[in-house]
C-alpha cells in the first residue's frame, strides 16, 4: 500500500474520526424518524460518508473507500426515499460505521482488512433485497460462512480523489442526482483540482520512510491535538504580544531604576498574566457532549442486546469541563450508564406487569453548580434495594449483620461501592464482573468528584457525580511542617481544628498504638504529618510559643541560626549537624510529655476514610498550579505534585489518599460508617431513655445543685438587701405579697449560702402556696440522661446526686425542705387521705418504673399519703405482677421508658384485658411531649404527670382514688 | 556531509568537565542546558538519599541529584558554593550537583579508553571510560546511566 504524506494523512484520519462521531448520532437519529425522513440529516450523514470515501481513495486506502462507499450507496437510497430506514438496516449502516472508525484508526493495515461481511449486506440493500436477516449486535465478528461473496453490482470505482477540507455544505449536496446511488462520477467533475494535486503528490508518496506510520501509530489512541476556536486564538495572540510589551518596559524600568514606573508595568503585567491564565484555561475547556454523544449508540446496542425499550435524554452537552476531566469521566460513565440499562430498567414484560410504560427512561444530565459541574445519570427503573444489597454484602463477609442492621437505607445503597461488590445475581458480560462500582468512585475520587445515589425501590436511581471545572489550578490549603511548607488539596479538607495546649490531654486520647481524637462524638484516627513523611518533629508549638504567633516568632529568633526555622534557608539543608538533630528529639520528647501545646490539625477525607494530619501551623488558602515532580520522585507517594509559591519557593503536595495508606490506615466506608452510627443510636438510646431536666444552680461557690426543671415556676435576681428577716422567718416582697425563703442549708447539712450581695431565688410553688429558694449562679437548664444515685449523698432535702460535668450535683427535694421548714402548710394534707379512714386496708398501688432513684421516689410519696405500693421494675414485670394481684390492685402508675416493654404497651395490655378495663392508669415521665401524652391517650392512658412533681401527682391520685371509693 | 565523518576518524566532541569528589568527570556539552549555583532548594522527604531537593527554575520543578552521592564518591559539601548542572533527561530537567566545574575539553572519542575496574570506588557502571589528556584523567558519565531510575 501507499504510504502518504503525514500531514495529510493526519488530517484525512483526524476529519473522518470527526464525521464518523456525527455519523452514529445521526444515523440513530435516522432510525428514530423512520419514514419520516428529515432530509437534512440524512444528506449531512451522506456528505460525511461521501468525504471519507474522497479522502480514502485520495490516500490511496481502497478498502476504506470501498466500505464508505457502499454506505453512501444506502444513505443515497434513504435520501431519495426508495429506501425507508428501520432497525435492521439502521444496523447495517453503523456496523459499516464501526468497521470504518476501526480502519480509520489504524489506516496502515485498513487495506488488509476483510470487509466482505459489511459489503455484502449493504449491496443487498443497495440492490433492493433485504438484508440478510440483521446480523445486527456482532460487533466485529467476522461471518465466515456469509455465502455471496461482494457482488460486483458496483464498479469499483477508481480512486475518485477528492479532498474535502471539512464537510462544509457544498453545492454537491443539493446537486446530487439519484443516480449517485450506483456512480461517483460526479466527484470527477467537481474536485479536479485536488485531482491534480494528487498527481503530483502519489509517486512522492512511495519514498515516506516507513517511521512516519509509526507515528501515526503511536498517535492514535491517546488524543493529542484539540480544537480551538479562532478567535481564542488570536486573543490569545493578543495577549502574548501584550506580555512582550510589558517585558520590555520592564526591563527598560529596571535599567533606568525609576521605580514609580516599575510599579505600573508590575500591575500590567499582573493583569496580562491573569488574562493570558483564563484564556489558557479557556482553551483546554471541552463540552461534555464530547462524552455523552456516543451513550445513544451504547443504550441502543445494549438495549435491543437485553431486549429492553430504552429511550435516552441527554441534557446538557454544551457543559465545559477540563479536557483532562472529559477524559477521564468516559469509563466511569459507560459503566454507570450501562449499569443503568442492564440493572436498573426492568424488562418491557415486567415494567408493563408494574403498570409503568414499556419504554424505560435513561437520562444523563449536565450542568453547574456552586462552581462544579454535576453529571446526574438516572433511570425510572427498579431501583436499588438495600435490603439486598446489605444482605449480599454480609454474605461476601464485608459487613456483620448487626452492623447492617442499623445502617439507614442511604448507607446501605452506599455498600455498592464497597471493593468486591456486585449486584447483579449473575454476572453478565454487560455491565461488568463485580468490579465495577468501586472502581468507578475510585476514578472520580482521583478526579476530586464525589458520587452520590439516590434511588427507590421500584421507581429508580439517580447517580450524581460532582466534579470540579478543572484540575490544572486548584485551591489548597498550606501547611507548615518541619519549617518546609505543603499544600493539602481544598477537595480533601474538611475542616480545620485547633486543640488549645490545655485541651490535649482531655481529647487526644491513644489507643493502642493509634492516636485518635473525639470529634463531635465520632473517633478521629490521627496521624503525624512529619512520622508518616518521616522528618523529625519539631517544635513548633513549644508551649510558649503556642500562646503568642509573634512570642513565638521572637523566641525561635533567639534560638539563634540553628534553630530549625533557619534550616531551610541555609543552604546546609541535608547536612542536619549533630547539635542540631539534638535539639529535634529533645524536642519530641518535651512535646510527648508535656501537655501544654497546642495541636494543628487538618481534617481530611478521600473517599472512604477520614482522619486528622497533625502539623506544625496552618497557613493560608492559596490556588495552586499543579507541577509533576520528576521521574526520581516518582516513587515518593506521599506526594501528588508541586507547586510554586509566591515568594518562588517550591511547596509539596501532599496526597492524602496516599499518606493514609503509607500510615497504614485502612478503613471500608461502609462498615466504618456504620460503626458510628450505631455508637450514635446506643447514645441516643440511652439518651431517651431516662432523660432528666434540671436547673443548675449553687448555694456556696462549691457545692452544685440541680432542681428538676419543671417545678420551677420562676427565676428572680434580687439583692441581699432585698431580704427581709421578720419573725424568725426570711420573706421578700414579690407580686405584691410576701414570699417566704428557704435555703438548701436550712435543712440538708451543706455548706451555707455564700456571703455574695447578688442572689438567685428560684420560685417553686407547694401546696398552692409560693416558695422561694435562694441560690447563687452561676444558673443552667440541662438535661441530663444518667442514672440518678438515690443512696450516696441521701440526705433530708437531697434526694440523690448525679454527674454534671464532671462536677457531682447534689439533688434539692424542694418537698422535703418546705415539709420540714412549714410543716403548718400541709396540715390540710389529711382530706387527701380518704384510704386510711374509710377502708380496712389500703387501696394498693402498682408502680412500674425501671429508675431505682425513681420508684423509690414515688414509692416514697404513695406510702407517705398512705397507699400500699407494689412495684415492678419494668412493663413486663408489673404486668406479671398485676395478674397475680388482679384484686388487690386500684391503680396503675407507670413508666414509659422502660426496657421489655414500655408504659405504651403496658397500658395496652392492661386496657385488652376485660378485668382492667376501668383501671386507672397514669403515667409518669420525664418530659411530657404533645406527641406522648396524644399516644398515651390512644392506648389509654388516664393522666400524664411529671415525675418529681409530687404535688399534681398525688393530686391526681387521691382524686381517682376518691372517684373510686 | 555523511562522507566526510565517515573518512575522518576522528569524533571530535565537546567534553564539560567537572569535580565530583576530587575525581574529574566529563560529559558531553550538548546535554548540558545550563550551569547554575545551587538556589534555594525544596526538600523532599523520603525521597532517595542521592536527591537533595527541588528548585523552581523558572517555572519549572528541577531534581537536584547530588552526584557524589549517586556515584559513591562522597556527599558533596553544599555550604562550600557547589555548581549545579542542569541537563536534559527524558522525564524533565535534571540538576547534578558538582564540587566545582573545570574546563570545556574537547576530545577525540575514538581515543576513549575502557574504564579502569578499579576506579577509586567509582561504580564502573556510571562511566563510558575514561579519556586521557595532558594532564588529567577524565572519566567520562554515561548521563543516561546516571539518571536511569534504579529498580
Amino acid at each position: 500500500m501507499q504510504i502518504e504524506d503525514d500531514e495529510i494523512l493526519q488530517g484525512f484520519i483526524e476529519e473522518s474520526l470527526e464525521h464518523l462521531a456525527d455519523i452514529e448520532n445521526d444515523l440513530l437519529a435516522i432510525e428514530e424518524a423512520g419514514a419520516n425522513i428529515d432530509e437534512d440529516l440524512v444528506n449531512k450523514v451522506f456528505r460525511a460518508a461521501h468525504s471519507i470515501k474522497g479522502g480514502a481513495g485520495f490516500m490511496g486506502l481502497t478498502t476504506i473507500q470501498e466500505l464508505s462507499h457502499a454506505m453512501e450507496n444506502v444513505l443515497g437510497m434513504i435520501r431519495s426515499k426508495k429506501l425507508v430506514p428501520n432497525s435492521d438496516n439502521i444496523n447495517v449502516l453503523l456496523l459499516g460505521a464501526d468497521q470504518l472508525q476501526r480502519m480509520v484508526e489504524d489506516v496502515q493495515s485498513s487495506n488488509d482488512v476483510d470487509i466482505q461481511e459489511h459489503l455484502t449486506p449493504l449491496n443487498a440493500i443497495a440492490a433492493g433485497n433485504p438484508p440478510p436477516v440483521s446480523a445486527a449486535p456482532v460487533r466485529g465478528g467476522k461471518r465466515a460462512s456469509e455465502p455471496e461473496p461482494a457482488p460486483a453490482q458496483e464498479p469499483a470505482p477508481k480512486p475518485p480523489p477528492e479532498m474535502e477540507a471539512e464537510s462544509e455544505p457544498e453545492p454537491e449536496a443539493e446537486a446530487v442526482p439519484e443516480e449517485l446511488v450506483i456512480d461517483s462520477q460526479l466527484d470527477y467533475e467537481e474536485d479536479f483540482d485536488s485531482e491534480a494535486d494528487a498527481r503530483v503528490i502519489a509517486p512522492a508518496m512511495k519514498r515516506i520512510p516507513a517511521d512516519a506510520a509509526d507515528n501515526v501509530k503511536k498517535q492514535q489512541k491517546v488524543e493529542t491535538t484539540i480544537r480551538v476556536h479562532v478567535s481564542l486564538l488570536d486573543q490569545l495572540m493578543t495577549l502574548a504580544g501584550e506580555l512582550v510589551l510589558s517585558r520590555n518596559q520592564l526591563l527598560q524600568t529596571i535599567g533606568s531604576d525609576d521605580f514609580r514606573n516599575a510599579e505600573g508595568v508590575g500591575q500590567r503585567i499582573d493583569l496580562i498574566t491573569s488574562e493570558l491564565q483564563e484564556a489558557i484555561m479557556l482553551t483546554r475547556m471541552q463540552p461534555i457532549g464530547n462524552v455523552f454523544n456516543k451513550f445513544p449508540r451504547v443504550v441502543r446496542d445494549l438495549s435491543s442486546k437485553l431486549k429492553k425499550n430504552i429511550d435516552l435524554t441527554i441534557v446538557g452537552k454544551d457543559v465545559e469541563l477540563d479536557k483532562t476531566i472529559i477524559e477521564s469521566i468516559n469509563d466511569p460513565l459507560t459503566h454507570l450508564v450501562r449499569n443503568s440499562v442492564d440493572h436498573g430498567i426492568e424488562t418491557p414484560a415486567e415494567r408493563k406487569r408494574l403498570g409503568k410504560s414499556e419504554m424505560g427512561l435513561v437520562i444523563l444530565k449536565a450542568y453547574h453548580e456552586a462552581g462544579q459541574v454535576v453529571i446526574e445519570i438516572s433511570d425510572d427503573g427498579k431501583g436499588l434495594d438495600g435490603d439486598a444489597l446489605a444482605a449480599s454484602a454480609v454474605n461476601k463477609g464485608l459487613l456483620t449483620v448487626e452492623q447492617a442492621q442499623i445502617m439507614s437505607d442511604k448507607e446501605k445503597i452506599n455498600l455498592i461501592f464497597l471493593p468486591g461488590f456486585s449486584t447483579a445475581k449473575e454476572v453478565t458480560d454487560v455491565s461488568g464482573r463485580g468490579v465495577g462500582m468501586d472502581v468507578v468512585k475510585t476514578n472520580l475520587d482521583q478526579l476530586g468528584g464525589n458520587v452520590d445515589i439516590i434511588s427507590e425501590v421500584g421507581h429508580g436511581t439517580t447517580i450524581s457525580i460532582k466534579l470540579p471545572l478543572t484540575l490544572a489550578i486548584i485551591p489548597c490549603q498550606i501547611i507548615m511542617m518541619g519549617g518546609e511548607r505543603y499544600a493539602i488539596p481544598q477537595v480533601n479538607l474538611e475542616e480545620l481544628l485547633r486543640i488549645p495546649a490545655s485541651q490535649v490531654k482531655e481529647r487526644v486520647e491513644r489507643v493502642g498504638d493509634a492516636e485518635v481524637v473525639r470529634l463531635r462524638g465520632n473517633l478521629l484516627p490521627l496521624i503525624r504529618l512529619a512520622d508518616v513523611i518521616g522528618v523529625k518533629r519539631t517544635f513548633w508549638d513549644d508551649s510558649d510559643k503556642t500562646l503568642k504567633e509573634d512570642r513565638r516568632e521572637l523566641i525561635s529568633d533567639r534560638r539563634g541560626m540553628n534553630s530549625p526555622h533557619f534550616r531551610n534557608n541555609d543552604q546546609g539543608t541535608t547536612v542536619p549537624d549533630a547539635q542540631n538533630s539534638n535539639r529535634g528529639e529533645r524536642a519530641a520528647q518535651d512535646r510527648r510529655t508535656s501537655p501544654a501545646s497546642a495541636l494543628n490539625i487538618v481534617v481530611v477525607s478521600t473517599g472512604a476514610m477520614k482522619y486528622g494530619l497533625i502539623v506544625d501551623r496552618l497557613q493560608d488558602s492559596e490556588e495552586i498550579v499543579i507541577k509533576p515532580l520528576g521521574r526520581h520522585l516518582q516513587h515518593c507517594k506521599g506526594y501528588a505534585g508541586a507547586t510554586i509559591m509566591g515568594d518562588g519557593r517550591i511547596a509539596l503536595i501532599l496526597d492524602v489518599a496516599n499518606l493514609a495508606r503509607m500510615a497504614r490506615l485502612t478503613s471500608i466506608d461502609g462498615t466504618d460508617r456504620a460503626h458510628e452510627v450505631a455508637i450514635a443510636q446506643e447514645e441516643a438510646k440511652r439518651a431517651q431513655k431516662d432523660k432528666q431536666a434540671l436547673l443548675i444552680f449553687r448555694n456556696s461557690e462549691t457545692e452544685q445543685f440541680g432542681v428538676p426543671l419543671n417545678q420551677v415556676e420562676r427565676i428572680e435576681k434580687i439583692k441581699r438587701s432585698d431580704i427581709e428577716d421578720l419573725g424568725g422567718k426570711r420573706v421578700m416582697q414579690y407580686r405584691e405579697g410576701s414570699l417566704s425563703l428557704v435555703c438548701v442549708d436550712d435543712v440538708a447539712s451543706v455548706q451555707p449560702l455564700a456571703d455574695q450581695n447578688d442572689l438567685l431565688v428560684i420560685v417553686f410553688s407547694i401546696a398552692s402556696q409560693l416558695i422561694g429558694l435562694l441560690a447563687i449562679g452561676p444558673i443552667d437548664a440541662i438535661e441530663i440522661a444518667t442514672e440518678i444515685d438515690g443512696n450516696t449523698l441521701r440526705q433530708s432535702g437531697i434526694m440523690g446526686s448525679v454527674i454534671i460535668g464532671k462536677h457531682t450535683t447534689m439533688l434539692v427535694n424542694v418537698f422535703e425542705i418546705v415539709q420540714t421548714l412549714h410543716p403548718e402548710w400541709f396540715e390540710n394534707r389529711e382530706v387527701f387521705e380518704i384510704g386510711k379512714g374509710q377502708e380496712e386496708s389500703p387501696p394498693t398501688i402498682l408502680i412500674a418504673e425501671d429508675s431505682n432513684f425513681f420508684r423509690n421516689q414515688v414509692k416514697g410519696y404513695m406510702t407517705e399519703a398512705g397507699y400500699n405500693v407494689i412495684e415492678g421494675e419494668d412493663g413486663q414485670v408489673a404486668w406479671e405482677i398485676l395478674q397475680q394481684n388482679a384484686d388487690i390492685v386500684s391503680m396503675v402508675v407507670t413508666d414509659i421508658e422502660m426496657p421489655n416493654m414500655n408504659g405504651f404497651e403496658l397500658t395496652q395490655i392492661i386496657r385488652n384485658d376485660p378485668r382492667f378495663s376501668k383501671m386507672p392508669v397514669i403515667a409518669l415521665t420525664t418530659l411530657a411531649g404533645e406527641e406522648d401524652v396524644a399516644k398515651g391517650k390512644a392506648v389509654g392512658i388516664d393522666e400524664y404527670h411529671i415525675k418529681l412533681d409530687k404535688e399534681r401527682l398525688m393530686a391526681c391520685v387521691h382524686d381517682y382514688m376518691k372517684r373510686m371509693h | 556531509m555523511k562522507e566526510r565523518i565517515h573518512t575522518t576518524d576522528k569524533q571530535v566532541v565537546e567534553l564539560a568537565t567537572f569535580y565530583v569528589g576530587n575525581s574529574l568527570c566529563g560529559m558531553n556539552i550538548l546535554k548540558v542546558q545550563e550551569i547554575n549555583k545551587l538556589m534555594q532548594m525544596t526538600k523532599v522527604p523520603q525521597a532517595p538519599d542521592y536527591v537533595l531537593g527541588i528548585l523552581n527554575l523558572r517555572g519549572q520543578i528541577v531534581t537536584i541529584i547530588d552526584l557524589g552521592k549517586k556515584l559513591g564518591l562522597g556527599e558533596t559539601d553544599i555550604s562550600n558554593d557547589p555548581r549545579n548542572i542542569i541537563v536534559n533527561s527524558t522525564g524533565g530537567h535534571v540538576g547534578l550537583l558538582v564540587r566545582q566545574i573545570s574546563d570545556v575539553v574537547s576530545a577525540d572519542m575514538a581515543k576513549l579508553e575502557k574504564a579502569p575496574a578499579n576506579m577509586s570506588g567509582i561504580q564502573g557502571e556510571y562511566f563510558t571510560g575514561v579519556y586521557k589528556t595532558k594532564q588529567n584523567l577524565i572519566g567520562i558519565l554515561d548521563v543516561d546511566r546516571v539518571l536511569r531510575i534504579d529498580d
